[in-house]
């Protein structure tokens, strides 16, 4: 079951921003869930922090602890994602 | 009936691919347009996809979707992240595409376009994307470890240094090579130095923003850069038009280079959120949005192709770089067909992200055959060009004779024609004050992307799209300039912790500068060489790298052979091997051409040669070049000989049953997402 829940918030991140709650709906909420989406997406493209989805992670996974800061986070994400190898070709 | 129509379809996209090459290689004296390469590009791109890629996922990896990927098991919210398919494979796709896949059409345009864009087609089909797919597919069955890891387990440990010092000695090529071509496209040019240079200023402030004062806020500031970056632009106008500011920023080329060696060194000692990782962000924004408009653009406009399908320079005489159609063209296209570099990315980040291990068919293959048509859209650009400008733009000014009028006589002689003031009338148009022997590629690129972009978006005109191209050609080169310099940092320091621990220390100030400064070293001696040739570097450079590249296509592509094998699956190796054989043939074909042909404009031994009785103040320096590129040369095919013959030995061994088929993948754990999520 724990498996489960991880894998539906991993998929909540990734439904379609286009898509929110139908294609019908335009109330003021429907939008602004579409356009955090499409933020989050872009994000996930470009390969930025996105720290929201790490205080989800943490909520699941880590409970107890206490998650890193915005500013430690952000640290944190830069070292692995430079210190990791080639990211970038010719 | 749906079997029946889904039949004709695809024998439809077949023949319309077919029909498209049909028209380019028939076309002999007359214009075709542009739309006719799309359509078999695209055509055998679909075909290739739908049935190769099917079969490659399925009978020869066997893909399974109900084993959890790395990124499901280890999910630890940093590298590991389960993504979903579309968004890894635009996140893919940012990470291999880079300046190779646009210079390299732009320069093997001297063949004509056709030649070219055969090997784009092909070579990615049954090489490239092959290659990226399957060291996808072994990284992501070895929870996202490294090739050179790879080539250590699964091979020998020799074949795994081998393969470490191969990735060091192509990433230095790489960066000189690819520096070069922005001291090329800025040398002179006060508009394109002053926008890269306001990227400096605009990276340290979104540094700022995101490190303290809005932390990790990266959308904000990249658009808050993005406004800048273009408010540069438009400002670069006015610079290249006051005197006192254009003559600051008019620099020669030694002092560009000099100036790109510092800055290289500083992003790899400075740490990362003050430049590269701004810059990075920024020039991924522009590479994105600049490949799809321009995309657009071609769609829109099917330019004509002026450029003959195939020249008189097939033979070996070509005057942008030496060296006859078979190998060169395979050469110099490089990462649009098939790129070694790409097989450290797709064993870095992406295996670590991927949702289902089907996915992998879309991003490995699919993210390969988008680089392709980026290459496509680059020889298109060239191919734009009149044949007549393009060869007064690359060739370089000891041949053409510096002047207009010369130029004009010596293209005569090949059989073009270049009409008097056209290209000062073209300098002009561009904002640029000359387009005579603006060698490296950019610039022709440029000014081709200049000619499509204003044709289709009649507002800005030609000298903001062309430094628009030049600015978005050199802000992503740059990015790989600082990355590529620290990552070679990184992997100094590992190699050299095996000698001295302190070295391999990465956050000690001391290793730090001292790794940083070798790796600098490295590239910029080859940069500093490449810019005071007078035969422009890029004559000698871009080949070497051209090999290097893909003998670390080589390197990988025995690796991905050495997995199918020991998988029990050495029935379908030759999907692997085929483009082995042929990267073997091409690239030592090409290697020993580079460093024994007896054509001192070919061999590099026998340019040192010729050089021996020289009075030429220089002779002595350039001789040494030529020494050391054929060295150089010389080493990066022993280290594939190395890695080959490791690789054959092990496949023998397993072959013959001396030595138990065992893979060493992770061990199987059933997926916890639904079916067909």
């Amino acid at each position: 079951m724990i498996g489960r829940d991880a894998a539906v918030g991993g998929r909540r991140a990734d439904a379609q921003w286009w898509a929110v709650g139908g294609f019908q709906r335009w109330t003021v909420s429907c939008l602004q869930s579409r356009v955090r989406l499409l933020l989050r997406t872009l994000r996930a493209v470009i390969g930025a922090p996105d720290y929201d989805r790490y205080l989800e992670r943490h909520a699941q996974c880590h409970a107890g602890s206490s998650p890193l800061d915005r500013k430690a986070f952000y640290a944190a994400f830069l070292s692995w994602r430079y210190e990791a190898g080639p990211n970038r070709c010719c | 009936m749906r079997p029946i129509l889904s039949g004709l379809l695809w024998a439809a996209v077949a023949a319309l691919g077919a029909a498209g090459f049909g028209v380019m290689a028939l076309s002999r004296g007359e214009t075709i347009s542009a739309a006719w390469l799309l359509v078999a590009g695209v055509c055998t791109y679909i075909v290739a996809f739908r049935f190769y890629s099917r079969f490659l996922a399925v009978k020869v990896f066997g893909l399974d979707d109900r084993r959890a990927t790395p990124a499901e098991r280890i999910n630890n919210g940093r590298d590991f992240v389960p993504t979903n398919k579309w968004v890894l494979y635009g996140h893919h796709f940012a990470a291999i595409a880079g300046a190779g896949p646009l210079i390299g059409p732009i320069l093997a345009a001297q063949f004509g376009f056709l030649p070219g864009t055969l090997w784009l087609v092909a070579g990615v089909v049954l090489g490239g994307a092959v290659q990226d797919f399957t060291i996808l597919f072994c990284s992501l069955r070895r929870d996202g470890k490294s090739l050179g890891q790879m080539a250590k387990d699964e091979v020998n440990t020799v074949a795994g240094y081998a393969a470490m010092v191969a990735i060091l000695a192509i990433m230095i090529i790489l960066l000189a090579v690819l520096a070069l071509v922005v001291v090329n496209a800025l040398r002179a040019s006060p508009w394109g130095l002053f926008t890269i240079a306001g990227t400096i200023p605009i990276a340290l402030l979104m540094g700022w923003w995101m490190k303290s004062f809005r932390p990790g806020r990266v959308l904000e500031a990249s658009a808050i850069g993005i406004a800048l970056l273009l408010f540069a632009l438009v400002g670069g106008r006015w610079v290249s038009l006051d005197p006192v500011w254009s003559g600051w920023f008019t620099w020669s080329g030694p002092a560009l280079s000099w100036g790109i060696i510092v800055y290289g060194f500083a992003a790899s000692v400075l740490p990362v959120w003050m430049l590269l990782s701004p810059r990075d962000y920024l020039s991924t924004f522009l590479k994105v949005g600049t490949v799809l408009v321009l995309g657009v653009a071609i769609l829109i406009l099917l330019p004509p192709l002026r450029m003959p399908a195939v020249t008189r320079f097939v033979d070996g005489s070509g005057p942008v770089f030496a060296g006859k159609v078979f190998p060169f063209a395979f050469i110099t296209i490089a990462c649009g067909a098939i790129s070694g570099f790409h097989a450290l990315v797709a064993s870095g980040t992406t295996p670590k992200m991927l949702m289902r291990e089907s996915h992998a068919r879309l991003i490995g293959y699919g993210g390969m055959l988008t680089e392709s048509f980026v290459g496509l859209m680059a020889m298109i650009a060239a191919a734009t060009l009149e044949p007549g400008v393009y060869f007064a733009m690359n060739v370089s000014a000891t041949t053409l004779g510096g002047t207009a009028q010369s130029a004009a006589h010596t293209i005569a002689q090949w059989g073009f024609t270049l009409q008097p003031g056209q290209m000062e009338t073209l300098a002009r148009q561009m904002g640029e004050t000359s387009l005579l022997s603006r060698t490296g590629g950019a610039p022709s690129l440029a000014v081709g992307m200049a000619s499509i972009l204003a044709g289709v978006f009649k507002g800005p005109g030609l000298a903001l799209w062309y430094h628009f191209a030049i600015m978005f050609e050199a802000l992503f080169i740059l990015t790989t300039v600082d990355a590529g310099t620290r990552v070679g940092r990184f992997m100094l320091q590992d190699l050299g912790g095996h000698l001295w621990k302190p070295i391999g220390n990465i956050s000690s100030y001391p290793s730090i500068i001292l790794t940083s400064a070798l790796v600098v070293a490295g590239w910029g001696y080859f940069l500093y060489q490449g810019v005071v040739d007078p035969l422009g570097g890029i004559n000698s450079l871009w080949p070497l790298f051209g090999i290097a590249n893909q003998l670390l296509a080589a390197v990988a592509l025995c690796v991905g052979t050495t997995v199918l094998i020991k998988m029990d699956r050495a029935r379908y190796a030759w999907v692997t091997l085929l483009p082995l054989a042929w990267l073997i043939l091409v690239t030592m074909t090409a290697g020993i051409q580079k460093v024994f042909a007896d054509d001192p404009r070919l061999g590099f031994l026998s340019h040192a040669r010729s050089l021996a009785d020289s009075a030429d103040p220089n002779a002595a320096r350039m001789i040494l070049n030529d020494r050391l590129d054929a060295a150089l040369a010389l080493a990066f095919m022993a280290v594939v000989v190395v890695v080959i013959a490791a690789s054959a030995r092990e496949w023998w061994m397993v072959l013959t049953r001396k030595k138990a088929p065992t893979v060493s993948e992770s061990p199987f754990v059933e997926t916890a997402y639904a079916p067909g999520d």
